[in-house]
């Protein structure tokens, strides 16, 4: 059996746009991969499985710029020699985060573009796209928008394009991350067939899929480690923190004043876009309530109203049909804007400025009460606490400092409330507590929005859920 | 970054053509012809930061989607011509060999041509082809202050996108 | 956002091929020039009206009219400094405010705005987006100009989010109680807000170029195409329709 995937003693290091170099996120790294195998590569954030992937496609450094060095050979034949769109029916990647792989403007677009360049005749792609679609419920959906497909529906639209392409080899980062449990199923189904090499980067949800795969590896050190399943697993959890305390457990809480905040008789509309199949949804929440001190948790499946409800909660969206109130008394928006901090899942939202510095101290530094030195004095202490170099360029951070620069700039800001939508994507469990800890640490309410059973159970506290179009606590 | 790839030829000027006109479109004051608005600062960013190449597509085009959108097709073409020769010129005139410092002169020059080029280009086209030389001459004024005060904050952006940004040096073609 | 041009409806100009559709308009485009009468111009401008209205309905004739009503203004009051020197129409006192000639001038150059916009706007609303480009490359438009095309509008709508969510997130993070804020302030305001929008589009650059490499654009084979105009079945006959009709306007009413 010929190897489908062969990498030998691959090192790669991304450029560096700032003063220090960057440390090498490869060194020596052999992987063997024979054709028809499935192998799970236990991958924690940040520690390259993105970047190893567009590596195997060809796309890596040519769009992200580093240096590397090694030998890779796809199906016998050398990477270097190949141009990356060569690779269309030998290697086909799922990200694991599907907006960044979209370029059509439809779902049957997008599914046409690769088959239009492999120069398919007009009834071969229409045939394909039909059976992809229907295979994995995307009949109706075939004229929508991505914009207004839910996270799970955009991963399926990936998986269809992946099954019509029909490539060799499947790299999958995440794949289960998002599925509701029907299409997890099968999924499970498609990785079995026949005739394919799978590949795929995972970092939770073990349990679900761990059994499909001939041989379980782990990416840490800088490269594949191989080693009897039990001591990998334990080394893995090790990885990723999960042997580390929950910080949340050996806390103390200092509250210098106590707060509430309730939303009573709020409905929560929202239309949907037209050309879905889609309901507009409502949601109606009778009574909710979130204490200083407080970590609440609201659990529920894509698309059912959290993300929208806490939109409301902070003032961004008007309440309707019954107000938002703080210690009982009703809330503008206004009022509710500066009372609670809603971190967005995608940080790059909320961080404007070129240097991490600026960004910590943009908002005190509008507020002329107080001193410049306190000023400097806070940032030092909030970079230090989340960990973050003052001089560092934010764009250029990997996605967990970001995540912790989000934090720490609304951690400066010192609201008695805070939302934290999905902050467990792509993060470890143990980083997500930590930044929850340190928020709650002057006594801050806290709203955690997660669609991760698994996470939720590690905070203790209320934990509200959507079901039938209510928010009830459970 | 190899610069001179097609997909990353396309991308680039895909992005920054939807980026003017996103800008075009978001903020809006209405005037005589449309309205004020601020596709002269991404279009003077996407000058100081990227060659004459993708700046003349990217504003020629993104303004004349931009019209096209807002229901003033029939500003389409004239559109594409002016703003497409605004881009060109600032982009050729601060040119400079791998990020080398643009100098205080040419940064006025570029200032000024930009505000000629548009005042200018509208003036003579809408006085072909749309209503004639007085009628035109009504926009001069809200196009003045428009292209200058785009210049100026394109510019100011254009320096903190290179701070915040620094890789987009190696996207630029 | 709305980027949308379209207007559904179901006239014969919903049925008439894309490809014809183009050349029609920029016939017509090319016609409002030429020397014709002016009443000839007028008839022909309100028949274009009549048709829009017939195919695309009363609320979008208006909505059309309303966006070019400020120009049209500005030409009637700009009315006298054109055809000077002519037989004066509106005097005041012995100083001749407006000339015959000069409110003819208006009327023609109004016209022929009042045309081309909508010729133009029919021309957007009804066809869909995708299909004007699918005509735009039978008229030879490159592929790679339909593909930034196509693109741009994929990611109009991205960029258009990330600038509310920024702004959002901007408001959120606004410091103290009262902020007074005057123009000087708003616009300082601003540029950490269009900075951010910039680098969030900017980063999606190596992604889309990424994508574009790993879906096969590059290849060696010919690119096919999912989509296509055969549903318009009768593109000859649509072509010819086009050019006799606007050839028969010209020789009714040239001048």
């Amino acid at each position: 059996m010929s190897a489908s995937l062969s990498i030998s003693r691959l090192s790669f290091t991304y450029q560096s746009w700032g003063i220090r170099p960057n440390d090498p996120l490869f060194a020596n790294l052999d992987l063997r991969v024979e054709e028809g195998e499935r192998v799970l590569i236990l991958a924690p954030f940040d520690k390259g499985k993105t970047t190893l992937a567009k590596i195997i496609c060809g796309v890596c450094p040519k769009y992200f710029p580093g240096t590397l060095e090694g030998k890779i050979a796809l199906f016998g034949k050398d990477l270097s020699e190949l141009q990356s769109w060569q690779l269309l029916t030998e290697c086909g990647y799922v990200s694991q985060n599907p907006a960044e792989q979209f370029i059509a403007t439809t779902v049957e677009g997008e599914i046409a573009f690769p088959l239009e360049s492999l120069g398919l005749s007009r009834e071969e792609m229409k045939t394909r796209i039909d059976r992809c679609l229907a295979r994995w419920g995307l009949t109706e959906l075939r004229g929508a928008n991505e914009e207004e497909l839910s996270g799970g529906e955009r991963k399926r639209v990936l998986l269809a394009i992946q099954e019509a392409i029909g490539p060799k080899l499947w790299l999958l980062d995440e794949p289960f991350d998002d599925l509701d449990p029907r299409w997890r199923t099968q999924l499970r189904q498609t990785l079995i067939e026949k005739g394919k090499t799978v590949v795929v980067f995972a970092s939770r949800y073990l349990a679900e899929f761990a059994d499909l795969f001939d041989r379980t590896l782990l990416l840490d050190e800088r490269r594949i480690i191989e080693m009897e399943r039990e001591a990998l697993l334990a080394r893995f959890a090790h990885v990723g923190g999960d042997d580390l305390p929950n910080p949340m457990k050996t806390q103390q809480l200092s509250l210098a004043s106590s707060h509430q905040l309730q939303a009573r008789n709020v409905v929560v509309e929202r239309q949907r876009h037209r050309g879905t199949a889609h309901q507009p949804f409502v949601l109606d929440v009778e009574n909710f309530t979130l204490n200083s001190g407080e970590v609440v948790t609201l659990t529920g499946p894509n698309g059912s109203g959290k993300s929208s409800f806490s939109r409301l909660l902070c003032g961004l969206d008007e309440a309707k049909g019954g107000a938002v109130f703080l210690d009982d008394k009703e809330m503008s928006e206004r009022q509710l804007n500066r009372n609670i901090g809603y971190l967005f899942q995608n940080p790059d939202f909320q961080i404007f400025l070129p240097t991490v510095e600026e960004e910590l101290s943009w908002s005190l530094r509008r507020r002329r009460e107080i001193k410049s030195s306190e000023v400097t004095r806070r940032v030092k202490e909030a970079a230090e606490l989340f960990d973050l170099v003052l001089e560092d360029t934010p764009s250029t951070m990997s996605y967990p400092k970001r995540k912790a620069l989000q934090a720490a700039v609304y951690y400066l800001l010192d609201r008695p409330f805070y939302i934290l939508d999905e902050l467990d994507s792509a993060l470890t469990y143990h980083a997500a507590l930590t930044i929850i800890a340190r928020l709650r640490e002057r006594g801050a309410g806290i709203l955690l929005i997660t669609h991760d059973h698994v996470f939720a159970k590690h905070v203790e506290g209320r934990a509200y859920t959507i079901e039938a179009g209510r928010l009830v606590q459970r | 970054m190899k610069s001179n790839t097609n997909a990353l030829k396309i991308a680039v000027t895909a992005v920054l053509t939807a980026v003017v006109v996103v800008f075009t479109m978001i903020i809006r004051i209405p005037t005589a012809k449309g309205y004020l608005n601020l596709c002269d600062v991404a279009i003077c960013f996407i000058a100081f930061t990227f060659g004459p190449a993708s700046a003349f597509i990217a504003a020629g085009l993104g303004t004349a989607l931009a019209d096209l959108i807002s229901g003033y097709a029939q500003w389409a073409p004239i559109s594409f011509v002016v703003h497409g020769l605004e881009g060109l010129f600032i982009a050729l005139i601060v040119r400079s060999k791998s990020g080398e410092d643009v100098s205080f002169l040419k940064k006025i020059l570029a200032g000024l041509v930009c505000m000629a080029t548009v005042s200018f280009g509208y003036w003579a086209l809408s006085a072909l082809f749309i209503a004639g030389p007085a009628v035109a001459l009504a926009e001069v004024p809200g196009n003045l202050v428009q292209s200058g005060v785009g210049f100026v904050l394109g510019l100011g952006v254009s320096m903190a996108v290179k701070r915040a940004y620094p890789p987009v040096r190696s996207l630029s073609w | 956002m709305n980027i949308s041009t379209y207007i559904s409806g179901r006239g014969w100009l919903y049925r008439l091929d894309p490809r014809a559709k183009i050349l029609l308009m920029l016939l017509l485009c090319v016609f409002f020039f030429l020397p014709i009468s002016l009443a000839g111009l007028l008839i022909t401008v309100a028949l274009i009206v009549v048709v829009g209205w017939h195919n695309t309905g009363k609320r979008n004739v208006w909505a059309v009219f309303r966006s070019i009503l400020p120009m049209l203004i500005f030409m009637v009051i700009f009315s006298p400094f054109s055809g000077r020197g002519g037989t004066p129409l509106v005097q005041i006192r012995s100083f001749t405010l407006l000339t015959k000639e000069g409110a003819l001038q208006t009327l023609r150059l109004a016209g022929r705005f009042i045309g081309i916009t909508y010729v133009c706007t029919l021309l957007f609303a009804t066809t869909v987006m995708g299909e004007v480009i699918l005509a735009l490359r039978f008229w030879r438009l490159p592929y790679k100009a339909a593909l930034v095309i196509t693109l741009s509008f994929t990611y109009i709508p991205f960029i258009a989010e990330s600038f509310d969510r920024i702004s959002e997130s901007h408001r959120l993070r606004q410091a103290g109680p009262d902020e007074r804020k005057n123009y000087i302030q708003r616009l300082k305001d601003l540029m950490p807000t269009l900075t951010s929008v910039l680098v969030v589009a900017l980063r999606s650059i190596p992604n889309l170029a990424m994508s574009l490499e790993m879906r096969g654009l590059g290849r060696d084979e010919k690119r096919t195409s999912y989509h296509s105009l055969d549903s318009y079945t009768r593109l000859f006959t649509d072509l010819l329709i086009s050019i006799i009709m606007v050839t028969l306007l010209w020789l009714i009413f040239k001048a």
